[in-house]
């Protein structure tokens, strides 16, 4: 042991001293980690591999590379459409969502007006649907509206989300009442409160809603397989399954696919995901009522 | 005082304007058109033996198509369908609350390596369910798979796991469980950051250890996340679909043909419209039970706060 004078932070570090169990915990997080990470490395991996070692049993992590089967993949299907169809929809889906979100939300937290609870409570009802539930008899009515093979059948249905408009007024109930009350003696009315108050203000739900509906919309299949039959409108994952069915036995080709239509995804969330693991999710979610 | 506030509440103030109206339309506009009318109008089809290609051609049946859930001799029968989903959504529930409570136990400290170990859980749940389904059909490919090959590692024998009857369900909720206890730890992990340490402290005072202060100390706490995880779980279960579609195709035998793929299965690929509409209204039902016992459940719990 060696003599120590007591300076506060030393007090601090014995205080906070990694205890055996600490270490025993960061190691086993680690471990799982790796384990949640290692179908997505391994996707990676096989997409690098020659053919001839994939089709080998066990298989073999420290083979050779081979690069050939990204341009070659990348050439089998028209991609750069399907990512743009992507790229268009859930941009225009995103800018909806958050457009609505913002305007009900505001109005929800901040307004007066005859029946607001009745129209919340039918927001929050709207929540207890699930999608697969709707595929029947929307399928039927985007017939009947002629809305069926189209960008808008694509787009519309997902241009409000309960979430979204859930989050906008949770936050903006916790604004102090002064701030419009300000607004109003300059003379400002709804939109000007709206837009120049309470949305520049409103930036980290905001994120939130935006990276939810644009997760939403990039990983969506079960609607736009469904609701479209063109190639050139479909989207990225219609795509993938696609080229599932055409080259189903290219397992190189095919995890290379994978791999490229998936990443944008993964950066995005890396980018971003400090909004997440600290778990406002279920905080913000009002999990308790 | 008295007569500034009168006379404020003279004139119309912004807030209280009929602007409010216009500010939820068009989101309730969405709701009307693509949720609260569709589920309306499943309800409508169901009733009818539904002409997909000329819709004026349907003829009403009645109850008929609610008739035939009962008819034990299809293949598969509703009640079979049920059957399969009630094993995935047990498991689902069961090993998704569990796993996920664990996860959020063991990372709910914010050093910068636990931050990082949520990240990677999450990011399975943030990936297509297409392309990772992809990824683990190979995984679990009989011949040349990952995962036979860790069997191999221990002395065991291939397995068939999506090819055969027995596997495939494990298979798929393996897969599921991987994809979506991200979420839900993430949930844990926000109702873990609310509740009290004194407690805790409190009891590890009076001697209480690990499972024991789990147990009596903090999931008491945890009830109404456990709830809410609970139900988001069944809900999303009940009616998971794209991992059924691209793994199994339902297959082998009905064995993975839950409410959701069965859904699906009679309206868009068999055309039985009627019939899918009639299966949409269940879902739908059950889903709305669970939905609605949780927001009682939860409205119990705060007011016994």
């Amino acid at each position: 042991m060696h003599p120590r004078t007591v300076t506060p932070t030393a007090a601090a570090r014995t205080r906070r001293r990694v205890r055996p169990g600490g270490v025993l915990r960061h190691g086993l997080a680690v471990v799982v980690a790796l384990a949640f990470l290692a179908p997505l490395l391994w996707s990676v991996r096989v997409s690098l591999a020659t053919p001839g070692d994939v089709y080998q049993f066990p298989p073999k992590i420290f083979g050779a590379w081979d690069f050939s089967h990204y341009p070659r993949a990348w050439a089998a299907r028209p991609w750069l459409r399907y990512f743009g169809n992507t790229v268009f929809i859930a941009g225009c889906v995103v800018a909806l969502t958050i457009t609505t979100s913002l305007m009900a939300g505001f109005a929800f937290a901040l307004m007066k007006f005859r029946g607001r609870g009745i129209l919340f409570g039918l927001c929050m009802a709207v929540m207890m649907v699930p999608q697969t539930v709707l595929l029947v008899p929307n399928f039927v009515i985007a017939q009947t509206l002629g809305l069926y093979d189209t960008y808008l059948i694509q787009i519309l249905p997902w241009a409000a989300s309960v979430f979204g408009i859930f989050l906008m007024r949770q936050f903006f109930v916790t604004l102090p009442g002064e701030l419009f009350e300000a607004a109003e003696l300059d003379g400002a009315g709804v939109w000007r409160m709206l837009f120049s108050v309470a949305a520049p203000l409103a930036r980290p739900p905001m994120i939130l809603v935006a990276l939810n509906s644009f997760m939403g919309s990039w990983n969506s299949f079960v609607w736009p397989y469904l609701m479209t039959r063109r190639e050139e409108i479909r989207p990225i994952e219609v795509g993938l399954q696609t080229f599932y069915g055409a080259e189903g036995t290219d397992w190189n080709g095919l995890t290379a696919a994978i791999t490229f239509t998936t990443l944008p995804v993964i950066v995005i969330f890396l980018f971003l995901q400090r909004y997440f693991v600290h778990g406002v999710y279920g905080v913000e979610g009002g999990v308790r009522g | 005082m008295t007569s500034t506030a009168a006379s404020r509440r003279h004139r119309r103030r912004p807030l209280n304007s009929a602007w409010g109206y216009v500010l939820v339309a068009p989101a309730m506009l969405v709701f009307a058109v693509f949720s609260i009318g569709p589920t309306v109008f499943a309800f409508g089809i169901s009733l009818f033996d539904w002409n997909y290609l000329n819709a004026a051609k349907s003829t009403f049946v009645g109850l008929e198509n609610y008739l035939r859930l009962a008819d034990l001799d299809r293949d598969p029968s509703f009640l079979q369908t049920m059957g399969v989903s009630l094993y995935f959504v047990g498991a689902m529930v069961i090993g998704g609350t569990v796993m996920s409570l664990a996860l959020a136990m063991l990372m709910r400290r914010a050093t910068k390596l636990m931050l990082a170990a949520r990240a990677s859980v999450f990011l399975a749940h943030v990936t297509p369910i297409v392309a990772t389904s992809l990824v683990w059909i190979w995984i679990y490919n009989p011949r040349f798979g990952l995962a036979n090959g860790v069997l191999h590692l221990f002395g065991m024998d291939s397995l068939d796991w999506l090819g055969s009857r027995s596997t495939a369900m494990i298979s798929i909720i393996v897969y599921t469980l991987w994809h979506e206890v991200g979420f839900t730890m993430i949930i844990f992990v926000g109702g873990l950051a609310t509740i009290s340490g004194e407690l805790s402290e409190a009891a590890r005072v009076d001697g209480a250890t690990g499972l024991k202060e789990f147990w009596y100390i903090t999931l008491p706490q945890l009830t109404g996340y456990v709830i809410f995880v609970v139900v988001i779980g069944s809900i999303a279960s009940l009616h998971a679909f794209t991992q059924f579609f691209m793994l199994t195709g339902g297959g082998p035998d009905h064995a993975t043909a839950t409410l959701g793929y069965q859904l699906y299965q009679q309206a868009f690929v068999f055309r039985k419209t009627g019939y899918g509409a009639a299966l949409a209204v269940v879902l739908f039902t059950i889903c709305a039970v669970l939905s609605l016992s949780q927001l009682r459940l939860s409205r119990r719990l705060n007011r016994t706060d």
